[in-house]
Parts: structure tokens; sequence; C-alpha cells
């Protein structure tokens, strides 16, 4: 009896010392980014405890914190999604002579327009990648090179497409506007119908990374466009063999950074996170448990294996420079996402 | 204590309930639906620009009577299966116990998560489901098929499923208020069954069949999960294109208009339905 008394005394005292932690951080960021396996190495050195909510898609930044609460600390939105947080004042500059390893980040992503406004700077680079596109190995004898496979009437019903404005980027890449980021009306109405006539071939428009390996799991999807990295390593633990590849007609990049929430309470966390992202402790746990690139390379080098550090591009600078790095869209997003959803009504 | 006071302290909870959680945000919606969309949010207008757009792009009508139609389709079904089921309880069944039994059969799964019961439905109806693997050990299909998942007939199917408790209650209702005595009457002015069905019983029940008929058409219109389920390519619904409003597109007064037309669509279903029961009600009495 007295024994336990004993533990369970210990076990208040250890809830209440947890209880009286330094402060306390809210992410709004994708599943995975506060994943235990860094999450808990960080709040044992910071004294500072992380609560997660996860998003199932960049769309979801922006609206939240439209409406408002003062509840996030750190939000972590793709660079096409920064800049209406920027705008519209829900993020704060970033002291960057507060992060540590600030210069050994990539400098196109350092310099990026999406985190740059005002001469100041808003978001720390997290990680990237590519959208790149992927097949079930088993069902292909010549591999797939080109987005056409994804129009090849063969294929029918074993094609899913990202449920996504990016749907209009792949539609107009294989239309052969290049310029994804400032398509003219008529270009994204071209694409539109471009991707009205691949409709009767698609099984499923995915909307999670989830649903995607589902869609492979139980044999509805041969071929479909992917985050690079994530899903194939998801589907290669289940036993299904994808192969990822990135198009003649080209791929787009991608990049996450975290951004600090304007007015937020917790700044001094805010900020020991952000140096723990770009720190190897960051920068190897989202490459292990998400299969995304790292942004600060020399981090990098040091936490992942010669194999690792190969397989996710960080010595080849030429594959992220020919990735179109996706834009933030401006006044010009309407055009695009009314475009998506009038395919979709059809 | 007045009972002025009294009456409107009993009734002060429920009525600051009502301002708070319907006529606020109802009223936040009709505002929003006249502003307009600057980058990067919206700034504060009286126009009617979002509405004329819903008009302009075709899109809006096209999926508004997509899923006009869906509605109705899940309304049909779910009254060709209740309705029998109903009677079948009320008029066939004489234990008491079965037929409660049979009842909550229906009634139970009310209890289990939506969406659960509609990812059910993805694992009977998909290319390895369990009823492509029922089709091909018996013989009828030599390979899996799929016709069956991620197209509209499955999400009348799951619909269907997911709202037909809201059918079978209220004619369940209706039925068990039917005297006997007005079905042996009929039979002692000389009618036969057939008669006595069309014109005693299924009168009498078309007030439950009215009202279950607009809860489900109701539910299915607003619908929002079975096309991001079991929906294809083409399984888009009002509710969805919402949501992408006040998400992707962060277009909240066009979202908000086209959430508007959606409910004033709903309360003209209710108010027309609300007017045949009166109807039925008044020439049978």
């Amino acid at each position: 009896m007295l024994r336990k008394l004993v533990t369970g005394t210990a076990i208040v005292g250890l809830t209440a010392g947890a209880a009286l932690a330094e402060g306390e951080l809210n992410l709004l960021t994708w599943e995975g980014y506060a994943d235990p396996s860094f999450i808990t190495p960080f709040e044992e050195a910071s004294g500072c405890k992380v609560t997660a909510t996860y998003v199932g898609s960049n769309d979801d930044f922006a609206p939240k914190l439209a409406a408002g609460g003062g509840v996030f600390d750190l939000v972590s939105p793709a660079i096409d999604s920064t800049a209406p947080l920027i705008a519209a004042g829900f993020v704060d500059p970033i002291d960057t002579s507060r992060i540590e390893r600030w210069n050994e980040i990539y400098e196109k992503f350092r310099t990026t327009e999406g985190i740059n406004a005002n001469g100041q700077v808003y978001g720390v680079p997290f990680s990237w990648g590519a959208i790149s596109f992927m097949y079930r190995k088993d069902k292909f004898d010549t591999p797939p090179t080109s987005l056409a496979a994804l129009w090849d009437p063969a294929l029918e019903g074993r094609i899913a497409l990202w449920d996504d404005k990016s749907a209009i980027y792949v539609a107009a890449r294989l239309n052969g506007d290049a310029d994804i980021y400032n398509l003219t009306d008529e270009q994204i109405a071209a694409a539109q119908e471009t991707l009205l006539k691949q409709k009767p071939l698609v099984r499923k428009y995915w909307a999670t990374a989830g649903e995607l390996v589902d869609l492979y799991k139980a044999d509805e999807v041969w071929i479909s466009n992917t985050w690079a990295g994530y899903q194939s390593s998801l589907l290669a633990a289940d036993g299904i063999e994808v192969v990822e590849f990135i198009p003649t007609e080209n791929a787009e990049g991608w990049m996450d950074s975290f951004m600090v929430v304007k007015g937020t309470p917790n700044e001094e966390c805010a900020y020991k996170f952000l140096n723990m992202a770009v720190s190897e402790l960051g920068q190897c746990g989202v490459a292990n448990v998400n299969g995304y690139s790292a942004t600060n390379p020399v981090a990098a080098k040091e936490c992942m294996t010669p194999e690792q550090y190969l397989a996710l591009h960080q010595d080849d600078p030429d594959y992220l420079d020919s990735l179109l790095l996706w834009e933030n869209l401006g006044p010009r997003l309407s055009a695009y996402t009314n475009a998506w959803n009038a395919v979709k009504s059809q | 204590m007045n009972i002025r006071l009294r009456r409107a302290l009993m009734l002060s909870p429920p009525l600051l309930w009502t301002v708070i959680f319907m006529f606020v945000p109802y009223t936040l919606l009709v505002i929003y639906s006249f502003w307009r969309t600057e980058f990067p949010l919206f700034v504060p207008d009286f126009q009617f620009g979002n509405y004329a757009e819903l008009i302009r792009d075709p899109q809006y009508i096209r999926v508004l009577w997509r899923t006009m139609r869906i509605a109705a389709m899940v309304s049909a079904f779910a009254l060709l299966l209740a309705f029998p089921y109903a009677y079948f309880l009320v008029f066939k069944v004489r234990r008491p116990g079965l037929r409660l039994v049979l009842y909550m059969a229906v009634v139970a799964p009310l209890w289990v998560s939506y969406l659960l019961r509609a990812y059910t439905w993805k694992t009977i109806l998909g290319t390895e489901g369990v009823l492509n693997s029922f089709l091909i050990s018996t013989g009828i299909l030599s390979e899996p098929s799929s016709l069956f998942l991620y197209n509209q007939t499955a999400m009348v199917l799951t619909l269907t499923y997911v709202f037909i408790p809201f059918m079978v209650m209220p004619i369940y209702a209706a039925l068990e208020k039917i005297p006997a005595s007005l079905k042996e009457a009929s039979a002692d002015l000389g009618h036969g069954r057939a008669a006595t069905f069309l014109k005693v019983t299924l009168p009498l029940s078309l007030p439950g069949v009215i009202a279950g008929f607009t809860m489900t058409f109701c539910l299915a219109f607003g619908d929002f999960i079975a096309p991001i389920l079991v929906g294809g390519p083409d399984g888009q619904m009002v509710a969805n294109v919402i949501a992408s409003q006040f998400g992707a597109a962060l277009n909240w007064p066009l979202g908000s208009a086209l959430a508007l037309v959606m409910l004033v669509i709903v309360l003209g279903i209710i108010s027309v339905s609300d007017r045949f029961e009166r109807l039925g009600q008044a020439r049978l009495s």
C-alpha cells in the first residue's frame, strides 16, 4: 500500500513537472512534421510542450488563421500558400539572427519570393520535394515516361490524380504550356478541356496521402501523381512496389516552411522549435518519417547515410533547379481553382 | 412571480441558443455573401456579384442539379425499401418482441458513426471487395468489376443505406396510428385488400411518407462525405463545392452565396412538404 502511494505521488510529481514546463507550442502542420521521433527529444531538451493539429491540405492554413482565435503558434504552409498569410498579416517576420544555422539552408530557399516580402523573411524552410508521378511496377511492360500515360485510354479506370489546383498545372504542361504559374485565361480553359478528356479514364481524384495509398493497395489504381518519397514508402512497407518518375514534361516542386503566427505568446519556444527544425534532429526527422528532402544540406550530411543523402537529391542542385518550384498565384488563384471545380462539376 | 416574466425566463435558454447558434451564423453568412474577394482575402461590400456568378458560371447550376437528382434518387429508393418494411412490421409481425427487434435493426445503425458506415461500403464495393469476391466465387463474374465503386451509383447506394432509418421511422409511426377499425369498416363495405390499401392505408400513411421523403432528401442534399469516400470523378455535390470555396479557393463570399441558395432550396422543400402534409390531413378529416 505504502509503495503504491509512493509511486502514485511520484507520478503526480512527474506530471506536475511536465505541466510546469517552460512553455507550450501549438502547431498547425502536416502529419509527420510533429512525429514523436524528433518532437519528444525536442520537448525534453527545450521544456516546450508541443501539441499538433494536422491539416489535410495547404488550403487549410489561411482559412484556419482567418477564422482567428489565437490558437496556433507555428504553421507550415507550402511555398504557394504563404503569400496570403503574409499579406493578410497573419504571420510575423522571422529574426534570422536568432536562427543559428540559417546560412546553411539552400540559398534558393532562403531568398525565395514565397517567404520574403517587404525586405523581411517570414518563414524558415523545413523540407522540400517533387510532385512526382508513380506507377505499379508489375503493371507496366514499358515504364511510362510522359504525362501522356495519364491520358492513355488503355489505362481507363486505373488512373488517379490529386484533387488539387495542381491538376491544372499537370494538364497545362501536357498541353505544352510550360509557364504553369502564369497561365492566361485561354491556357487555363485549354487545361480544363484536357482534364475533361481525361475524366472518363480517372478512377478517383485523391485528396489525402492515405487515400492514395489505399487506392493502390486495393488494386484500384496503377498510375498517379504523388508527393515524392511519401506514399511510395508507405506502399513499399505494405509490399506493393511502385516506381516514382519525373515525366518528360517535368514536375512541380514544393517547399514547406515554418512561419510564426502573429502575436504568439510562445515566441521563445517557437524560436527553439525553428532552430531544432533546421538542425540534424528536425531535418533527418522529417526525412526519415516522411521521406522528404532536407532544406539544410549541412545538417543532412551529418545525419543521413550517403545512400539516403543521394536518394533525396541533397547533393544535386540541378535536380532542385529543374523542378518547377510552386509559386503563389496571387489574385489568379480563383481562376485556377474555379477551372478545377468546373472539371469536377462536369 | 409574474407569469410573463416566468414565461420569458423559461423561454430564454432555447431562445438564446437559437440566437447564438442559428441566427448569428446565418446573418454572418448573408453579410459575407455580399462581400467581394480581393487578394489576399475579401473585403466588405454590398453587391450581388456572387449571386450573379452562381448563374453566370454553369458549373454551379450543374452541381445543384446533380445534387438534387442524387437526393431524389436516394429518397425514392429509401421509400421503395422502407414502406414495405414498415408495413410488414406494423401489420404482419404479430409478436411485439420480434417487431421491436426488427425495428431496432434499422434504427440501431444510427448509433454507429456515419463515417464508419459509409466506409464499410467502400470495402464491400471495391475491386477487391466483398461483392466482387462473392460474384467471382459464384462464377457470375470471371474477373473483378470496377463498376461498383467510385461512381454515382455507389453514392446513391451508400446514402440510401445511411439515411433509410429516417424514412422507416415516420412511416412506421404513421402506419401504427391507423386504427384497425378503419380497415375492418372498409372490408365491411365490400372493399378487397388492394382497394383498402389504396383508399385507406396509403392515404393515411402519406404524412409519414412525406416526412420521410423530406428528411432523406434534405440530408442527402447536404451530404459531403459520400462523394469523398465512394464518389468518383463525377461525384462532386454542392456541399463539396461550398467546402472548396471556403478552403482551396479562399472565396468565402461566393461560398456564402452558394450556401444561402442551398438553404433557400431546403427551406422551400420543407414548406412545400409541410403544405402537402396539411392538405392530406384536411382531406381526411
